[in-house]
């Protein structure tokens, strides 16, 4: 198989040591990928699909395996495990359960990956009305373990209006209740990270469910539906203990990561309409500080009367700390920055894929609907797998022809000895091409763990 | 006996439904068999939107349209309930003026939802 499974030392639980010994693991040979039918016009379950990434399989590049959900309109979108390699000194906790929350319905599917991990199976759910019940949130997003807890952030109340809060959930799955002692004053949630031996969680906003999931009004921007802060959070008092402002520079700040290195303050957030990278970390006088390290110029479309944005999506950190990677949904480029000095990153790497300025149409002989959007990195940082949809509502608006064409997943080689990105000519998975008719694929994860799933006590 | 309308699927060919007055079409619709995408069930997406063609509903428990989908007639169908007898065109095919390019086609100050309007409204008079 490949996994941590293969190479941990009986004696201890999931995941690895240090970020540098999971440099070490074996490569991936399966990708989970969540694929979607909601908001498509196809009746179908969204699903989780596994991919075969070992090239020295038949069906490499291919989807071995689907698991439909039980119900259709869930939205599957972001995942995470039920442990991590911060419980890599509990023997009794193994990294079995990937946790599929569905934005709309508010359900939260456990998927045992761990019987048979090409053809993974349906556990357990927690059900959406019941988190709605006893929990009063809506909207999950961003899924973290703490030890043998489990941490879920939703973007808004029962009632789909921000700022929601964060879901505590046992190893068991069941509902413990709410994770926070308070939400300050803040207005919005979405992403969060945190630094436990520096007792501090980072979170963004993005907006309330009932603002985002209808789509994207832009004229929302203005009236203050969405969100330009960050948080810092006292970790173990579970409550926020200073507001970072971004204005302008970080409208929409999306996704947030710290570096991997457990002794790293530093920490970088997306801020996806402004199109900037955000860079924070932990001043020596005890605050947090931040500022715009680099910032994507808006890019005239000839056709619209307002240029158009990068749009700034997600982020990912090298489990070596040393590369930041960061997509434009809307032009349609893959960028690589070297931030040895994380105050002044510098571009290494640049590809094309899809995207609205017409630079790369078409991507190993398939046409691309949609832009660069979500992606995760082997563990040795050698392999980036990108996918094209962003969430249902919003890929119908900027890239209606998804409906017909689908998603796709496509895989850069990564330099990792001197920079540089290459797209890799022998690996597409073409979700226009799936049985039921199109999908659409989001998130990626490896049954071993990868370079947004562990954390580091 | 509760009130009833007759539904009218005028982009499934015309296939007509009795439906209770008081509960939410989606809902009794799919009590008759149709096959209707959906998402959050209370209102706060539109993955369930149809176009009203003809008649009235009463959707204002909605919280996802703006005024301009609303004035194309995009209905809710998790929440909207039928005022008198109506025709919906249901599903994605009904969707040609529900999804707009925000850079592209921007939307005039009373085309916002109807939320924000009234916050708008209640900011200027305090």
């Amino acid at each position: 198989m490949g996994t941590e499974a293969d190479t941990k030392d009986s004696c201890c639980g999931p995941g690895y040591a240090t970020p540098a010994e999971a440099i070490k693991a074996p490569r991936e040979k399966l990708l989970y990928t969540v694929a979607l039918y909601t908001g498509t016009g196809i009746q179908k379950p969204d699903y989780l699909a596994t991919l075969d990434a070992d090239p020295e399989s038949p069906t490499y590049s291919q989807v071995i395996h689907r698991l439909e959900m039980p119900n259709i309109g869930d939205e599957l979108h972001h995942t995470g495990w039920n442990a991590c390699s911060s419980c890599h000194d509990d023997s009794s906790m193994s990294r079995q359960y990937l946790l599929l929350p569905g934005v709309r319905s508010n359900n939260i599917y456990v998927v045992d990956t761990a019987t048979n991990p090409r053809a993974p199976s349906l556990h357990t759910i927690i059900d959406g009305d019941e988190i709605k019940a006893k929990a009063d949130l809506s909207g999950p997003h961003t899924v973290h373990c703490l030890g043998s807890d489990i941490i879920i952030s939703f973007l808004g109340d029962a009632k789909g209006e921000a700022p929601g809060g964060y879901l505590h959930v046992n190893k068991d799955f069941e509902i413990v209740g709410r994770w926070e002692n308070s939400m300050g004053d803040i207005p919005f949630g979405y992403d969060f990270w945190y630094q436990p031996r520096h007792n501090v969680m980072v979170t963004s906003e993005w907006a309330a469910p009932n603002t985002f999931m209808p789509g994207f009004d832009l004229e929302e921007v203005g009236h203050l539906k969405y969100g330009r802060r960050l948080h810092v959070w006292d970790f173990e008092k579970r409550q926020p203990i200073q507001t970072m402002y971004l204005g302008e520079d970080g409208l929409l700040p999306l996704e947030v990561k710290f570096m991997h290195d457990p002794e790293s303050t530093h920490g970088f957030c997306c801020a996806a309409l402004s199109s900037n990278i955000i860079h924070f970390w932990k001043g020596d006088d005890g605050t947090w500080q931040w500022e715009k390290t680099v910032d994507v110029e808006n890019q005239l479309h000839p056709e619209w009367p307002i240029p158009l944005p990068g749009v700034m999506s997600a982020l990912l950190v090298s489990m070596d700390d040393k590369y930041l990677y960061i997509n434009n949904w809307l032009h349609g480029d893959m960028r690589q920055y070297d931030i040895t000095d994380p105050h002044n990153p510098v571009l290494t790497g640049q590809v094309w894929m899809g995207g609205l300025l017409g630079k790369a149409p078409e991507v190993n002989g398939v046409e691309i609907a949609g832009g660069p959007q979500m992606f995760q990195l082997s563990l040795d940082g050698k392999r980036m797998y990108v996918t094209t949809s962003l969430f249902s509502t919003w890929d119908n608006q900027f890239y209606p022809e998804i409906r017909t064409k689908g998603g796709v997943m496509v895989m850069i080689d990564c330099d990792v000895e001197s920079g540089g990105m290459t797209i890799n000519s022998e690996f597409m998975v073409n979700f226009g091409q799936e049985p039921n008719g199109p999908s659409r694929c989001h998130e990626t994860r490896y049954p071993g763990g990868d370079c947004t799933s562990d954390i580091w006590l | 006996m509760a009130a009833t309308h007759k539904v009218t699927i005028g982009n499934q060919g015309g296939a007509t439904y009795v439906v209770d007055a008081d509960r939410p079409l989606l809902e009794t619709l799919e009590e008759h068999g149709v096959d209707l995408p959906y998402g959050c069930r209370y209102g706060g997406c539109i993955t369930c939107a149809a176009k009203l063609t003809d008649g009235q509903v009463d959707q204002q428990e909605q919280v996802a349209l703006n005024n301009r989908q609303v004035a194309n007639g995009y209905v809710v169908l998790c929440v909207a309930r039928p005022l008198m007898d109506c025709v919906l065109d249901v599903g994605v095919e009904s969707h040609d003026k529900l999804y707009r390019n925000p850079f592209l086609d921007p939307l005039e100050p009373h085309e916002l939802k109807p939320g924000i309007i009234a916050n708008t409204a209640t900011s200027k008079e305090s």
